[in-house]
C-alpha cells in the first residue's frame, strides 16, 4: 500500500486555533498517555490478568501434587491445561506486540528482537537443566519438584534483570529481581511447596511490574 | 505574553499532538506516516503540512523507502525536537504557575 506521499508534496491551510497553557497542558497530557498506552508491549490491565492466570496455574500444579507420598510430581491433566494456558498467554502477547508495534521501526526495534531470542533460549535453560539431572537419575522430586518449578524463575529472571538493567528500565529490573528471590527461596521449599512459592513469586513479579509500569507512565507524562 | 515564550511551531493543536506522539516512543524510533495519521486522526494533507513544518526547523526527521504502491514514510523525532518539546513543556508550566 502506499503509505504517504512524500513530505515535499505538503500543500494546504494551517488549522491554526490558538490555545490556552491551560488547554496546551492537557492536550499534552492526554496525547502523551493515548500514545503511551498505544505503544506499549505490557499493557497493565493485560499484565495484572496474566499474573493472576499464573498464579491460578501454580496453584494447580501446587493442588495436584500436595500429599504425594513418594514425591511423583503434577498430573499430566494439570500440566496440559498449564500448557493450554501458555499458549493462550503467548497469543494475546503477540497480539498485543503485533498491535503496538504497527508502523513502528529503528534500531530499539531490532533491539527488542534481540531480546525477544535472549529471553527465549533462557526460557529452554531450565527443561535442558531438569533433562541433565533426569539423564544422571535425580530424583523426581528435583526433576519434576524442585527445578522445573524454581528453575525457569531463577534463568528467565536473571535474563529479565540484564535486560532491564541495560535500559535502565526500574519497574522490570525491580519485579526481575523479586522474580530470581523467590526462585531462590522456592529452592529450599522443597517439591512440594516450591510450586506455591514460585507461584507467589510470579504473582508479585507480574502484577508489581504492572503497577510499576503505571506509575512510570504517569511520572513520564507529568515530566 | 504567551506567544513571547512559547515555541509557536509546538503551540498548534495539530503539531503539539505530533510531538507529544513521538515523543512517546524511545529516541531511535521512528513512526510510519500511516500509523501516525491513525493514532492523530487527522487528514493526510493537514498532517503532511504540519510535518513539513516540523521538518523544516529540524524537530522531526522523515524517511520514505520503496517505490510505488510498496512506498512508506517514517517520521522520527530527533534530538533537537525532543529538547525543543522539553522547553515548551517547562514554559506551560511556568505558565500553569503564573496563573
Amino acid at each position: 500500500m502506499n503509505d504517504t506521499p512524500d513530505l515535499e508534496q505538503a500543500a494546504t491551510a494551517d488549522s491554526g486555533g490558538a490555545l490556552d497553557p491551560r488547554e496546551a497542558a492537557r492536550l499534552l497530557e492526554q496525547t502523551s498517555r493515548e500514545a503511551r498506552r498505544q505503544f506499549s508491549l505490557t499493557p497493565p490491565l493485560v499484565t495484572a490478568v496474566m499474573g493472576l492466570v499464573i498464579l491460578a496455574a501454580y496453584v494447580a500444579l501446587w493442588l495436584s501434587v500436595l500429599g504425594q507420598h513418594p514425591y511423583s510430581g503434577p498430573n499430566l491433566g494439570v500440566i496440559a491445561l498449564v500448557y493450554v494456558t501458555v499458549a493462550v498467554g503467548s497469543a494475546v502477547g503477540v497480539k498485543v506486540y503485533q498491535r503496538a508495534r504497527a508502523g513502528v521501526s529503528g534500531s530499539a526495534v531490532a533491539l527488542g528482537a534481540a531480546e525477544g531470542v535472549a529471553l527465549l533460549v533462557s526460557i529452554g535453560g531450565s527443561p535442558v537443566i531438569q533433562g541433565a539431572l533426569h539423564y544422571y537419575g535425580a530424583s523426581s522430586a528435583l526433576v519434576y519438584g524442585v527445578i522445573p518449578a524454581a528453575g525457569p524463575l531463577i534463568v528467565v529472571g536473571t535474563t529479565l534483570v540484564g535486560m532491564a538493567a541495560s535500559k535502565a528500565d526500574w519497574p522490570q529490573f525491580g519485579a526481575a529481581l523479586a522474580v530470581v528471590a523467590g526462585g531462590g527461596v522456592a529452592l529450599f521449599m522443597g517439591p512440594i511447596n516450591a510450586w506455591l512459592v514460585a507461584g507467589i513469586a510470579l504473582f508479585v513479579g507480574v502484577v508489581g511490574y504492572a503497577a510499576g509500569t503505571v506509575w512510570r507512565d504517569r511520572a513520564a507524562v507529568r515530566a | 505574553m504567551t506567544a513571547e515564550v512559547l515555541d509557536p511551531l509546538i503551540h498548534e493543536q495539530a503539531r503539539l499532538r505530533i510531538l507529544a506522539t513521538l515523543a512517546a516512543l524511545p529516541e531511535g524510533v521512528a513512526l510510519s506516516f500511516t500509523r501516525l495519521q491513525d493514532m492523530l486522526e487527522l487528514t493526510p494533507g493537514n498532517l503532511i503540512t504540519h510535518l513539513r513544518k516540523l521538518e523544516d526547523v529540524g524537530y522531526l526527521t522523515s524517511k520514505k523507502t520503496g517505490n510505488g504502491t510498496a512506498s512508506r514514510t517514517s517520521i522520527g523525532l530527533t534530538v533537537r525536537g525532543r529538547a525543543a518539546l522539553d522547553t515548551y513543556k517547562a514554559a506551560v508550566r511556568r505558565l500553569l504557575g503564573g496563573l
